[in-house]
Formats: C-alpha cells, sequence, structure tokens
C-alpha cells in the first residue's frame, strides 16, 4: 500500500512540474474560445424585425381625402415598422402579386372617403398571391382577424341604429354609438387580449450569455485536454510491468494517471477562473444587483455593455460538487480518449474532433431547436449535454429533480469512460 | 539457487519456449545467448513474474514462484518473485519527468536506507549518487541503465535478472556494469542475463544457447562464429 500512495505521490509531483505550461496553453485557448464565445453572444443579441411586408396601393380615384387617409396608415407606428406601401395601378399591381414581389394588393374605390360617411360602405378589396410567402400569411391572418372587428362593429351600429328606430330612442342614439365605438376601440387597442402570449427561448431557461458560458465551459475543459497529454500518457511498458511486479496494478496505476489529469484539471480551472475574475475587476463596470435576489453575479464586459448573470443561492458544498463532477466526467473522458488514441497526436486530434463535434450537437455552438430533430435527439444523450446543463444550472439556477438526472448522467458516463479507459490501457 | 523445470510458453499459437529448463547456484551468472525472438527475453520475463508461463515450475531458493496448481493452471507468488528477484529489462523502467531520487523513492521507499544506499551501498557503487537530482529525461542511455540496475537492487534480492543490459551502451558504461555485477557475484548473488556482448560472457559461470524454444548448456569459452554456429 506505502508503494500505491508513493506512486500517486510522484505522479502528483510530476503533474505539479508540468501546471505552469499547461496553464499558459489553457489561457491561449480560453481567449480562443472567449472569442467564439463573443461572437456567438453576438449573433444571438436581439435585432430589429427584419421583415419587410410589400404592399400595393390601387386608388381608383385620387382625391385629398383618400391621400390624408393613405397617410395616416403609412405613417401608423405599427405598420411603418414593417410595411411599405407602394401606389401602383390595378393591372400593375396584379403582375407584382402574381411575381411574388408585393404581399398584399389593396384596391380603394372611387369615393371611398365619401362612401363611409355617407353609409355606402363601398367594398375595398384586398388580394393575396396563391403561393404566399410567410409574412404574406401572417399580414391575410391578421387583415382577416381586423376585417372580422369591422364586420362585428359594423352590425353593432347596424342593429343600435335599427333597435333605436323601432324602439322611438334616436335621441339616444348618437350615446349609443360612442359606447359601442368606445368599448370596440378598446377591445381592438388592447393587442394582447386577440392574441395568446407564449415565450419561447431557443437557449431553453439560459439567457443566449449563460449558453454560451457554459458551452464555452465544457468546450475549454475538453479542449484543454489537449494540454494534459504528458500527465495521463500511459508510462513505458517496462515501468509498468516494474510496478505490477511490485503489486501496483493496471486499475491503481489508471487511477493516479487519471486522477493527475483530475488534479491538473482543476488546477487550470480555478487558475483561468482566477485570471477571468482578475480581467473583470479591471474592466468590467460594477451594476448593482437591483432584484436583491441572493447569489453570484458576474460581469461580463460587452462592447461597452454589462451583462449581470445571476445564480440562485444554492448550497456552497452543492456548486463545488457539480463543478467538480463536471471536471472529472470531462478528465476521464479526455483519459478514455488518449486511451484509444495512444499516440500524443492522435489523442489531440480524436479530442478535438469529438468536443467539437459533440459539443455542437448539444447545441452548444448553435442552440438546439435549430438542429435537425435527429441531431437534436443524439446530441441530448452525448455527455457534453450533460456537462452544459450542469454549468448552465450553476449559472442560472435549476430545479432538483433535473439536476439529479443530471448529475446521475454525468457519473454514468464518467463511470463507463474510466472502465473503457483501463480496459484499454490493460491490454499490453 | 534457482530451478526452472519446464518451462513453456507461447504467443496464441505459437510455442515461445519449449520445456526450458536449467539450475544456478549462489554466486553462478547464467548466460543465456541466441538469435533475435528466440525467446530470451520471454523466459526473463516469466522468472521476473511480469509473464505467466503455460507450464512448469520456478524455484527461488526451494520457495516456490510458479508451480501448476494441479488442475492445468500456473499459479505464481509475486511475493516470492519479488523477494527474491531484482529485474533490469531492455528498457528502462523509469519516470522521465522527474528526477533520479524521485525515481529510486518509488522502489526504495525507506529514504533513510535510499540515503545510505546513495552514500556507500550498490548504488554508489553504480555511481548514480553523483546524478541522482537530475531529471531522468535528461541522462545518457548509460546512466538510465545505472538507474535500472538500481531500482532491480532496492531490497538487495539474492537474484538479479537482466535482460540485455548493455545494448546501445557505449564501452565505458558496460564495462562500469561488468564490474558492478563482478561485484554482485563476489557477495554470492546469483546473475541470469541474456546478452549479444562477448565481454559480458566472460562473467558467465554457465552458459545456454536457446534454439527452438529450448536452452542447450555450452560451453562457457566459446566465443565468435563457433557460438553463433549453435545459435
Amino acid at each position: 500500500m506505502r508503494q500505491k500512495i508513493l506512486y500517486l505521490y510522484l505522479e502528483i509531483r510530476k503533474t505539479l512540474g508540468m501546471v505552469p505550461r499547461m496553464f499558459l496553453q489553457a489561457i491561449l485557448l480560453m481567449i480562443l474560445i472567449g472569442a467564439i464565445a463573443f461572437c456567438g453572444v453576438k449573433s444571438m443579441e436581439k435585432k430589429p424585425l427584419a421583415v419587410n411586408v410589400d404592399i400595393g396601393i390601387v386608388v381608383q380615384e385620387e382625391n385629398a381625402m383618400t391621400k390624408m387617409a393613405l397617410a395616416y396608415i403609412e405613417n401608423m407606428e405599427s405598420v411603418s415598422q414593417i410595411c411599405s406601401f407602394r401606389q401602383v395601378s390595378e393591372e400593375e399591381g396584379t403582375d407584382l402579386l402574381t411575381e411574388g414581389k408585393l404581399a398584399a394588393l389593396i384596391v380603394l374605390p372611387g369615393q371611398l372617403v365619401e362612401g363611409i360617411m355617407n353609409g355606402n360602405n363601398p367594398e375595398v378589396k384586398i388580394l393575396f398571391p396563391e403561393n404566399a410567402r410567410l409574412e404574406a400569411m401572417l399580414l391575410r391572418e391578421l387583415t382577416e382577424s381586423g376585417a372580422g372587428l369591422l364586420r362585428v362593429a359594423q352590425a353593432q351600429i347596424y342593429g343600435v341604429y335599427d333597435t333605436a328606430v323601432e324602439y322611438g330612442l334616436t335621441d339616444r342614439l348618437s350615446q349609443m354609438e360612442m359606447e359601442i365605438d368606445s368599448y370596440n376601440l378598446a377591445f381592438a387597442l388592447d393587442r394582447l387580449a386577440l392574441y395568446e402570449t407564449e415565450m419561447i427561448s431557443a437557449t431553453g431557461r439560459m439567457s443566449a450569455l449563460q449558453l454560451y458560458m457554459s458551452s464555452g465551459v465544457v468546450l475549454f475543459l475538453l479542449l484543454s485536454g489537449m494540454a494534459v497529454y504528458p500527465v495521463v500518457q500511459q508510462e513505458p511498458l517496462a515501468f509498468r510491468r516494474q510496478l505490477k511486479r511490485q503489486g501496483t496494478g493496471k486499475w491503481w496505476q489508471c487511477f493516479c494517471q487519471w486522477m493527475c489529469g483530475f488534479v491538473c484539471m482543476v488546477l487550470c480551472v480555478v487558475l483561468s477562473g482566477g485570471v477571468v475574475l482578475l480581467l473583470k475587476n479591471a474592466a468590467a463596470t460594477v451594476i448593482k444587483n437591483e432584484s436583491g435576489e441572493k447569489g453570484l453575479s458576474t460581469f461580463v464586459l460587452s462592447d461597452g455593455n454589462s451583462f449581470l448573470v445571476t445564480a440562485p443561492e444554492t448550497g456552497l458544498a452543492e456548486k463545488i460538487g457539480i463543478s467538480l463532477l463536471v471536471i472529472a466526467t470531462a478528465a476521464t473522458l479526455i483519459y478514455f480518449l488518449y486511451s484509444i488514441a495512444q499516440s500524443k497526436t492522435g489523442g489531440i486530434l480524436l479530442i478535438f474532433l469529438c468536443s467539437t463535434v459533440a459539443v455542437y450537437l448539444s447545441g452548444g455552438l448553435i442552440p438546439s431547436p435549430f438542429l435537425p430533430k435527429a441531431m437534436q435527439a443524439v446530441g441530448d444523450r452525448l455527455p457534453t449535454a450533460y456537462m452544459m446543463r450542469a454549468v448552465g444550472g450553476l449559472l442560472a439556477g435549476y430545479e432538483k429533480g433535473a439536476m439529479i438526472r443530471c448529475v446521475a448522467g454525468l457519473c454514468g458516463y464518467t463511470v463507463l469512460s474510466a472502465l473503457g479507459a483501463c480496459l484499454l490501457r490493460g491490454k499490453e | 539457487m534457482i530451478t526452472v523445470t519446464d518451462i513453456t510458453s507461447s504467443y496464441g499459437r505459437k510455442k515461445i519456449l519449449n520445456g526450458v529448463s536449467f539450475e544456478a547456484l549462489r554466486g553462478d551468472c547464467v548466460g543465456i545467448v541466441g538469435a533475435n525472438g528466440c525467446g530470451k527475453s520471454t523466459l526473463l520475463s516469466i522468472l521476473a513474474g511480469t509473464l505467466k508461463p503455460k507450464s512448469g515450475s520456478v524455484l527461488y531458493y526451494d520457495r516456490e514462484a510458479w508451480k501448476d496448481n494441479g488442475s492445468g493452471r500456473m499459479r505464481g507468488s509475486l511475493e516470492v518473485i519479488r523477494k527474491m528477484t531484482g529485474y533490469v529489462p531492455q528498457e528502462n523502467p523509469l519516470i522521465p519527468e522527474l528526477t533520479v531520487y524521485d525515481n529510486l523513492r518509488l522502489w526504495y521507499p525507506d529514504r533513510k536506507l535510499l540515503q545510505q544506499e546513495l552514500e556507500q551501498g550498490f548504488l554508489s557503487l553504480l555511481g548514480v549518487g553523483e546524478f541522482s537530482e537530475k531529471q531522468v529525461s535528461r541522462l545518457s542511455g548509460g546512466m538510465k541503465k545505472r538507474v535500472s540496475i538500481g531500482i532491480a537492487m532496492a531490497g538487495m534480492p539474492p537474484v538479479l535478472l537482466l535482460d540485455e543490459p548493455s545494448a546501445a551502451l557505449d564501452l565505458v558504461c558496460k564495462e562500469d556494469i561488468r564490474k558492478y555485477l563482478q561485484v554482485y557475484l563476489e557477495r554470492k548473488g546469483t546473475v541470469v542475463i541474456t546478452t549479444h556482448e562477448e565481454s559480458e560472457l566472460d562473467l558467465c559461470s554457465k552458459l545456454y544457447v536457446m534454439k527452438d524454444g529450448r536452452l542447450k548448456e555450452t560451453d562457457r569459452e566459446l566465443r565468435g562464429g563457433a557460438l553463433v554456429a549453435m545459435f
């Protein structure tokens, strides 16, 4: 037993001697991943709606009233952001509609305003293309719901008018019409009452920043494995045989090397975390956590803006435990990949390929909902997905049940990878 | 005393050792020569306990190291092998990133004993003390081999097994190792050595040629073409 402990001690000593070099490599890697994460966050930032709906208007008889009505609609805030109107002839408009260059064609009849005023209500035609694109379909839905509202309002007005005449209440007609108008306006203007509101996010519970932070941490952990080869490489066969002769078997040898890889990665994470904190303190603007929520707050400066990342208060021991488990899983996966490759170059290539592909499939580069279903299904079961969930949970908070499943998954992958690595390394 | 009886070993269907037997007494140096791949290293690995024979038995000073347990399965006693033998494989069993001292510590758990050995024991005889603080990766081949012998000598085993100890070493190193083995033999240690070096054969009290998986004792004075003719 004494020799086993001594072997572990010497392996750890060997590892500590290599840490400065590996730390420098880790820092370079962190800068690279930081740049990727920054680009990812930037690309996920909210942009104004890029939809532009072209609408053609045919005015059969142009006069001051029609112009005024058109100008009013064009300048409405909600319309001007997404719609652009152009006046066309009926023939030209029909051609553009057929070619798909217009999302709708509105044909305004002559005497439109006068007709509305005197109650003739001339018909306004709204034509949609047959093979409508998304914006045209959306516009049709909105138009139909708007037309429905107008129909109801008009029916109410006519109904009230007929009733008032029937019962001799014409003196109260204007008051009744005003009440109907105000009711309908209140209903139409409260847009939320018309639509169901459902918040959806491609990044799930996490914000885009939290998602890219968690995938960045996982990618950093896995790719830092490229630097730990000297620690987890197999000792020369003669040495292993000599150790075995002295009673230190392959399982203990594997455990010692794995432990060294783990220690090395913990140190790299702690040191890199320290560097991040130093940079943060030097560059970030301190924001008060106004919500008053207890928890970790990290401020990351990005293009002059500060992001607030809040983790809900959970036990420190729990957080440390989850963090160590994630690192242990990464260390074991790296150990397993080196065992498959059995060489430095092969191992580095394998780690790079497996890490990037697995993180991609797990939605760490492009959020999962944007990936094909089959990729989502595979990515969801990969160890990187569990690692990202665990890190994401630490950043954005987590439900107990979900985290227990996540921890079980991580433990499962750790044990399987460790067994696989030991079996592969046991072969002489 | 070593008694090796009818040792057989094979890799897959290929028989490597086919009934190897020999004896060596205290103070004997047994030399084993033969063509490359004839099974010399396999035999030494079995004697050192890193490889399991298919059948046969090995006794060190009447203590069973390998024996047939009756059902055709071989049972080895690592404890006996560990106590009785020191093994110097062809490749050096060293961690290159550590110093010589740290490497030695793994095999000499008692620090005081290690210091004593470095100052006035076998390790000082090997000259290891002079470079004990150097990193192994910076040592020459001869220095590494001396450290390997030093490691094999941890616990002062009565039997020393050396697998081509002089391969790829310069003349000075070869001579140093030869001198060291002479001292070990004078102190009544038993040496089993596989070699391609004729100078090392001068140390041998018994000389065996390995051919077709068998050992054949030959005249220990035989050298050059006459010896090669027996391979």
